[in-house]
């Protein structure tokens, strides 16, 4: 029970953080398909910054490279979601189509580049960064209760990280002077236009925002899922915090709820898997649970939903 | 004394550069817009490509040449045994096949407002079934073939007609549908491969049988031995075809309308969600041939737990080429030629193969930006135009 | 020169295709209600959008109190202390009053004691008194969505009050109000005015200027035709000048001559998304050769009725018959062939598809059937030759014919692309739901002589307006309906305009 709910937490708090990202990006009004791309291209490039510092040799530095890994994939995130924001907004591209063409750069741009880093370092131009593992720390005395107790234990050093950042995340968005203004361009633009506030700044920033929090649970996943930036960085979370944000109705809330089921969903399947003894490849039958999950949620969910009323659409100031 | 200042600020903005005017002549003309503008996207990526190659010390030309070489296009300075340029080509047609069909599924979905993320999902439902049921069967070629493809479009117009229906049923979007099948299908098919049908050598499916596959594979000719993709003779056809459905067809006119208005579609009395479950059945349906001729065709195995690339790239290919079915003929065949190419070029010239996948990335970014380049013409075209009309209405204001 | 506190001189402004203003100069003094007359189109708001900001003048000059300004955003014309209520309000749906109206200048508070926020309590009370103070009152806390169209209206001018502007902007601010609420807002303007605010009102109609306005001027395509002293001028002058020609005001129209039933309502219960009653148990019915003709203020469930009529929407509750048939579960199309014509709302949106050709847009009702399609095969030729006629019938302008893209063509030309279409239909019942919005006086008269000749043909008409004086003219018989139920029926001849106006309100007849 406690391995599902620390191995859960573990998958859990990064997907939504991402999905924050995405809750930015679409209450202010711009569609977002380019997460598992801003996740992927955040974390290549704190995984770069720690391979540049540290010239493959982490031992004895691992915490402190951790966050350098971390400060790094929230500004690589942030600047390269300036992409995305640059095609929608001055450029009008189609918002859907711009988050395609940016997954796909993500990969084509992350895979060219640690090649080539990797051979300017070690000679060799493998595709991936060997990152370690991320620290894990215990409360003592909390995590003696049971159940409850395994929230505090083997805790990733991550996690209590995004919390705050989530906590802060929401008091911006629904608090701030800021928030106010995004969540309206979202829902009105001509309204905030109106009342003399520059709706694409307001986006652009937003967008900016959804990349920096990709790029934070991107480093989040290459340290503990696979502990090294990789290709198989691109696994599709991306993809599930989005059906997560919109399984939570684009509200930072429910959408904590809709990743929890996600991450305790696939740790309880893995432990399944391991307590029936099963053979290796149901492990891969086991792996569906979450999808299948999230897909019979959506069945019953889905009709209620409301986005943004200004989502996709391409705001132009002269028209009507 | 207000009019001659502002007449002369306007004649200012008149006198633009010739290249921009030429420029603005070229892509202002509506009716060739829309290739005009690809084009244009095309050469700024390849000119992007140059700058970076550049950047890495090699030379852009001889890169570009090689892509060429690379997927058959020019002739390579020599050739290994049995093989010529006429190989080279036929294998970059081999894998062209599959992404032609993978992207007139984006487009079917499109033009119906939908957008079918999912074909790399539906592409592998249909490999398998044709795999599992006509690959490993003892059917001779004339049967297994048809049956194939048969069995490809049924597969794959199911899944599509899923994901149709789930949007139609419980308004769940037809992106977070496609990805969540997408996981599920690799995952419940991997489950199969692992269980029964793998090799355990190449830690891939067992081959489908020879008379299953839709390339014919080592033929001798001419003392050559080249790959000869039989899939490729359905595209040309098939994308004839879905031009005809979408412009003449009743099916297609409601199909497009409820692409441009759904709620003109509903008043106009269109069966809207019917509508959608039909577009992504073609659609998938296309995918399925998409994935029969990838598995049985390019390759004739399966490796478990992986999507293939090919049904995220068609969506870019699909948006280059307009999403029109001929335009899409050409922009398959131009992405197909950089990443065949790309192989070449990595070992010829000596940069990393990934430049291959960066410059078609480049080429999806400005094609992103269509619209952009269209809005830049259209306002350069008034601000000519407009320029014209001054000095004209002036002249008028002279004679009075 | 200084007694102006607004002057645009020379003002030039061009949108592709078009030049909304042409040369256009206008003064206006500090403290007066200036009107700004003309038709749709004739680019009186392009004209006050460039004096708050929202486009800039290709050529021209703005003066504010004397200095010349160059206006490049809402924000800058706040500043100027300019605001402006739009014709379609711009407010945020899930937002409340108070969070709408501090919106770009919300005042600062502390979160959890240290994190900059913003002051809602605080606003919601400085909100309370400022909607007093003005005798507009709202309650702060209730959201846009929730709150009645003349309620918008209050938050939008409390907006600008809450920006401490001193000239005021109306964009058509009687469009979608009823006769009493009207006199309401005149009042409030004039309240204004008096506490010293200048006041700029755009508007096309004449009575409003008479009875509140000091001087107007007026445009016609773009050009300045004069500027009038309100009090020394008669309506009569002032129309004509508005549209170049001599207008008439009366709707000629042949004594009604009813025939049998065509459509029956009967208890009729529709539901919206969040499953709430929009509309409540209406019964009606309409007879061959009669224009029924439903009134009612903006969101109080006419254009359910007609969704629910031609099956848009489903119907919760009651029946809807054609000629006798039930027809409350049959889909859109088998209504429209079984003989109902529904010109919508909202054209653009609904009634084409701006991005087909004019003629693929005037088959989109029988592209179904022969001679158009013939075993799911597209005939052009059918749909080519469709479409020339009925531009030549019509008189449909566009700039390629039937190849022409709806979404270049004019509003009014679009408007006659769908009468022509509905009406070749040749249906028993025909609706109509604000078949003039946003036309000029031309292009409402050959609607109204339309929908007339369709009544006089024996067709059943079915009139949804929020016109009053349209009501007025063309109805037979009136439903006036009010927070989703219909409030009275009765012959259009016993009900005078303030009558319609007081049900349309919701006061309840004996």
């Amino acid at each position: 029970m406690d391995i599902i709910i620390i191995e859960g937490l573990a998958f859990a708090l990064p997907l939504f953080i991402i999905a924050i990202g995405g809750i930015y990006s679409e209450r202010s009004g711009i569609t977002n398909l380019a997460l598992e791309g801003f996740l992927g291209f955040g974390a290549f490039i704190g995984a770069a910054a720690v391979t540049a510092f540290t010239r493959g040799n982490v031992a004895g530095i691992e915490v402190q490279m951790f966050f350098v890994a971390l400060l790094f994939s929230v500004i690589g995130g942030a600047v390269f979601a300036m992409l995305h924001a640059l095609l929608c907004i001055p450029f009008k591209a189609n918002q859907v189509i711009s988050g395609v063409v940016i997954n796909i750069l993500a990969v084509a741009l992350t895979a060219f580049f640690t090649s080539q880093i990797n051979s300017v370092i070690f000679g060799k131009p493998t595709n991936k960064f060997v990152l370690g593992v991320c620290e894990k720390f215990t409360v003592p005395g909390i995590s003696k209760i049971p159940i409850l107790g395994a929230f505090f234990t083997d805790v990733y050093y991550y996690v209590p990280i995004i919390i705050v950042v989530a906590l802060f995340a929401s008091y911006v968005l629904y608090k701030s002077r800021f928030g106010l203004r995004l969540r309206a361009c979202g829902d009105n633009p001509h309204a905030v236009d109106a009342a003399g506030v520059d709706v694409s700044k307001v986006r652009f920033i937003a967008v900016m925002i959804s990349g920096a929090l990709s790029g934070l649970g991107g480093i989040c996943f290459a340290y503990s899922i696979s502990t090294s930036f990789s290709p198989s960085i691109y696994a599709g979370y991306g993809f599930l915090a989005i059906a997560a944000l919109i399984f939570g109705n684009w509200k930072i809330g429910p959408t904590l709820g809709a990743c929890l089921l996600f991450g305790f969903a696939r740790s309880a399947g893995y432990k399944l898997a391991q307590v029936l003894e099963l053979a290796s490849t149901f492990s891969d039958i086991i792996m569906i649970l979450p999808y299948v999950l999230t897909l019979l949620l959506l069945m019953f969910f889905s009709s209620t939903n409301r986005p943004p009323r200004a989502l996709g659409e391409i705001y132009d100031k002269g028209k009507r | 004394m207000r009019k001659d200042k502002n007449t002369a600020g306007r004649d200012k903005n008149t006198t633009i550069n010739p290249f921009v005017r030429g420029a603005v002549t070229i892509l202002g003309n509506e009716k060739h817009q829309s290739i005009s503008i690809p084009l244009f996207a095309i050469l700024l990526s390849l000119l992007a490509g140059a700058i970076v190659i550049l950047f890495l010390g090699k030379n852009p030309i001889d890169s570009f040449i090689s892509l060429l070489q690379g997927s058959g296009i020019l002739p390579k300075a020599q050739y290994a045994a049995k093989k010529n340029m006429l190989t080279d080509f036929l294998s970059m047609i081999n894998s062209l096949t599959p992404m032609i069909f993978a992207a007139l599924a984006v487009a079917v979905a499109l033009k119906t407002g939908l957008f079918n993320i999912g074909i790399s999902g539906q592409m592998l439902v249909a490999g398998f079934a044709a795999t599992v049921t006509v690959g490993y069967s003892n059917l001779p070629m004339a049967a297994a073939l048809p049956l194939v493809l048969v069995v490809g479009i049924v597969f794959g117009g199911a899944v599509g007609a899923l994901i149709g229906w789930l949007k139609h049923r419980f308004n769940i979007n037809e992106v977070v549908s496609s990805i969540m099948l997408n996981y599920i299908f690799q995952y419940i098919i991997s489950f199969f491969i692992n269980s029964y049908y793998m090799n355990p050598v190449t830690r891939q499916s067992r081959q489908v049988s020879a008379a299953a596959r839709l390339t014919l594979t080592d033929v001798e000719l001419y003392g050559l031995k080249m790959d000869i993709p039989l899939g490729f003779i359905l595209t040309i056809p098939v994308a004839f075809l879905v031009l005809f459905l979408l412009n003449k067809t009743r099916l297609g006119y409601e199909l497009k309308i409820v692409g441009l208005n759904r709620k003109a579609a509903k008043y106009a009395g269109i069966k809207v969600g019917k509508s959608m479950v039909i577009s992504m059945a073609i659609s998938g349906a296309l995918a399925g041939l998409a994935g029969v001729t990838l598995y049985l065709g390019t390759f004739a195995s399966i490796q478990p737990r992986v999507l293939t690339s090919v049904g995220f790239d068609s969506i870019a290919v699909c948006l280059l080429g307009n999403a029109h079915p001929i335009g899409i003929l050409f922009s398959s065949l131009l992405i197909t030629i950089i990443s065949k190419g790309g192989n070449y070029m990595s070992s010829m010239v000596g940069i990393p193969q990934e430049i291959a996948q960066v410059i078609t990335g480049l080429i999806l970014l400005f094609s992103a930006c269509g619209a952009y380049i269209r809005y830049r013409v259209e306002l350069a075209k008034e601000n000519i135009g407009n320029g014209k009309l001054r000095i004209e209405n002036n002249g008028e204001g002279g004679q009075k | 020169m200084d007694e102006y506190i607004v002057e645009m001189r020379h003002i030039t402004k061009r949108f592709p295709g078009v030049v909304a203003n042409d040369d256009v100069s206008v003064s206006i003094k500090k403290g007066e209600i200036f009107a700004l007359l003309g038709e749709n189109g004739a680019g009186k708001s392009t004209l006050m959008s460039m004096l708050f900001g929202m486009y800039e003048p290709d050529e021209g000059e703005i003066f504010i109190r004397g200095k010349k300004v160059k206006i490049t955003s809402p924000a800058q014309a706040t500043q100027l202390n300019i605001g402006m209520v739009h014709q379609h309000f711009k407010l945020v749906e899930n937002y409340t009053i108070t969070e709408n109206i501090v919106l770009g200048q919300e005042p600062p508070s502390r979160f959890m004691g240290f994190l900059p926020s913003v002051d809602i309590k605080g606003s919601n009370k400085k909100i309370a008194e400022l909607s007093k103070r003005y005798g507009l009152e709202v309650d702060p806390r209730k959201k846009i969505e929730d709150i009645s169209v003349s309620t918008r209206q209050r938050v939008e001018i409390l907006k600008m009050l809450y920006r401490e502007a001193e000239i005021l902007i109306f964009d058509e601010p009687t469009a979608v109000l009823t006769p009493q609420e009207i006199e309401f807002l005149l009042d409030i303007i004039r309240e204004l005015r008096n506490s010293g605010k200048t006041i700029i009102l755009i508007t096309h109609k004449l009575e409003e200027i008479k009875k509140v306005a000091d001087r107007c001027a007026i445009l016609n395509r773009g050009k300045l035709v004069g500027v009038l002293d309100v009090a020394s001028t008669t309506t009569k002058t002032m129309a004509n000048m508005m549209v170049g020609r001599e207008v008439s005001f009366k709707i000629e129209k042949n004594p009604a001559n009813f025939g049998p039933e065509v459509l029956n309502v009967a208890g009729l219960t529709v539901k919206n998304q969040d499953g709430l009653q929009v509309v409540k148990n209406v019964s009606f019915s309409v007879r061959r050769g009669e224009i029924f003709a439903i009134a009612g203020v903006s969101g109080n469930g006419q254009i359910e009725v007609a969704d629910a009529i031609t099956g848009l929407i489903p119907a919760s509750g009651g029946t809807i018959s054609l000629n006798g048939n039930d027809i409350t579960n049959s889909g859109v199309r088998e209504r429209t062939v079984a003989g109902i014509s529904y010109i919508p709302e909202d054209r653009q949106e609904v009634g084409l598809v701006l991005d087909f050709s004019l003629a693929e847009n005037l088959a989109m009702k029988k592209y179904f059937r022969e001679p158009f399609c013939e075993k799911g095969i597209l005939n052009n030729e059918a749909f080519e030759e469709h479409g020339k006629r009925l531009i030549e019938e019509y008189d449909i302008r566009s700039g390629q014919g039937i190849s022409t893209t709806v979404r270049s063509m004019s509003g009014g030309n679009q408007q006659k692309a769908i009468v022509a279409r509905e009406i070749e239909l040749s249906s028993e019942l025909m609706i109509f739901v604000q078949p003039t919005r946003g036309l000029d006086i031309g292009a409402i008269e050959n609607i109204h002589r339309q929908i007339l000749a369709q009544r006089d043909a024996g067709r059943a008409i079915l009139l949804i307006s929020l016109e009053l004086d349209e009501i007025i003219g063309l109805a037979d018989t009136i439903g006036v309906m009010y927070n989703g139920e219909m409030l009275n029926i009765a012959p259009a001849e016993t009900l005078t305009a303030n009558q319609v106006g007081e049900y349309m309100m919701g006061v309840k007849a004996e």
